[in-house]
């Protein structure tokens, strides 16, 4: 078990995992599961985080597999919609107490357009432009290199760009 | 085109910078801390204590039932106990050859070596129920049971004993007689001295208005019985 110097600095964090957290699953009992796993598994594999790295791009990395995880399990069981996205209605965890009724609102076009982008844009975006991670963390956390996080950040603009265009127009 | 594009993508950086925050709620750090928090420790000592508590248990429930029985060292209480388990026997099993007396008086003299020249057959507050041959500290004697109209199981047990002396602390007078009432196991036992014939009254009739009951059965038994050796 972690330590508590460790558990404080961690917990430091917890305002912005949540608030990722919160942006992926887009409803408060699935960020509340998730943050929570999130602390349980750092907490738990705190050994292997190494002193002197960016420990809230660790945690941020943590989140993401995690969310991943159970993202994809739930891809798998819950009903697929006829255009192939699933629904995001179904709960995340399947442990998730009584939901509180309504996924997290929009209240922006700008907060619809992130809605609907596929989640390695979404996540960028929330990485580099909303936590402001360096784009060397946002790759770490990305597991990928830091060309493909320029890529992603640009390509994730374009259909933002795109999608308020359309909203502007209807 | 350049310039247009990067004018609108450091817009849309402010715009994405802004995007509403989300705060975590407060229980959710309470539910994380103590989730994280260590599950209080057993002290050091207490596994090995438990396991030797353990393990003694097991032992002594081996070896319990292996161990010899502890006699009283009494003689009397030795004559009580050994008279009580002949009343719980009956009581668990019944007598083994019931008999009506009289009739059965010759074969319980062969059987037994007491001779009954006059005993105690039942009235209306005891019924005989059966009478039989026992084999108690090494003696052969003679047991007949009764049952009283509350559903009480009395049982008389008469068997040599020369030697065995009625403590005089727990004699009770009973008109002209003067038996010792004994307990033992819950039961209590009427125990008196017919010339080298000790005599037993055993009933679970412990209570204070039971034991004056007791001493009136017994008044029934001992003033109509008469046990003898027969050789």
């Amino acid at each position: 078990m972690a330590d508590l110097d460790f558990q404080k600095q961690a917990l430091a964090h917890l305002d912005a995992l949540y608030n990722f957290a919160m942006y992926l699953s887009k409803r408060p009992s699935d960020a509340d599961d998730l943050v929570q796993e999130t602390y349980l598994r750092a907490l738990r594999f705190s050994h292997r985080f190494q002193p002197g790295t960016h420990l809230r791009a660790w945690l941020f990395q943590i989140l993401r597999n995690t969310f991943l995880t159970f993202y994809r399990v739930r891809e798998r069981e819950a009903p697929v919609a006829e255009d192939g996205v699933p629904e995001w209605d179904v709960p995340m965890f399947h442990h998730a107490p009584e939901d509180d009724g309504t996924a997290m609102d929009a209240h922006t076009d700008l907060e619809r357009a992130m809605r609907r982008l596929p989640e390695e844009f979404r996540t960028v975006l929330l990485l580099a432009e909303v936590e402001g991670l360096p784009l060397e963390e946002v790759a770490r956390v990305m597991a990928c290199p830091v060309g493909t996080v320029k890529s992603r950040i640009f390509r994730a603009k374009e259909r933002l760009r795109g999608m308020l265009t359309d909203y502007e127009t209807k | 085109m350049t310039e247009r594009f990067d004018e609108s993508d450091e817009s849309l950086s402010r715009r994405l910078a802004g995007l509403p925050r989300y705060a975590a709620p407060a229980r959710l750090r309470v539910s994380i801390v103590e989730a994280a928090s260590p599950a209080p420790r057993r002290p050091i000592w207490l596994s090995p204590l438990l396991a030797a508590a353990a393990t003694t248990m097991v032992l002594a429930l081996l070896v319990l039932p292996v161990l010899p029985r502890i006699t009283p060292a009494d003689p009397v209480q030795r004559y009580v106990r050994a008279v009580v388990s002949e009343h719980s026997r009956t009581l668990m099993w019944g007598a083994r050859h019931g008999e009506i007396l009289p009739t059965a008086l010759p074969w319980l003299t062969e059987q037994s070596g007491i001779a009954l020249p006059k005993v105690f057959v039942g009235d209306e507050r005891l019924t005989f129920v059966a009478a039989e041959p026992v084999y108690l500290e090494r003696q052969r004697g003679v047991a007949i049971h009764y049952r009283d109209v509350d559903g009480h199981m009395l049982t008389y047990i008469a068997l040599p004993a020369p030697g065995l002396a009625v403590p005089d602390r727990a004699r009770v007078p009973i008109g002209r007689w003067r038996p010792a009432l004994l307990r033992d196991s819950g039961f209590a036992s009427w125990v008196w001295k017919q010339g080298d014939v000790g005599c037993f009254i055993v009933s679970d009739m412990v209570s204070a208005d039971d034991v004056e009951r007791f001493k009136e059965y017994f008044t029934r038994i001992r003033s109509t019985t008469e046990p003898v050796p027969a050789h």
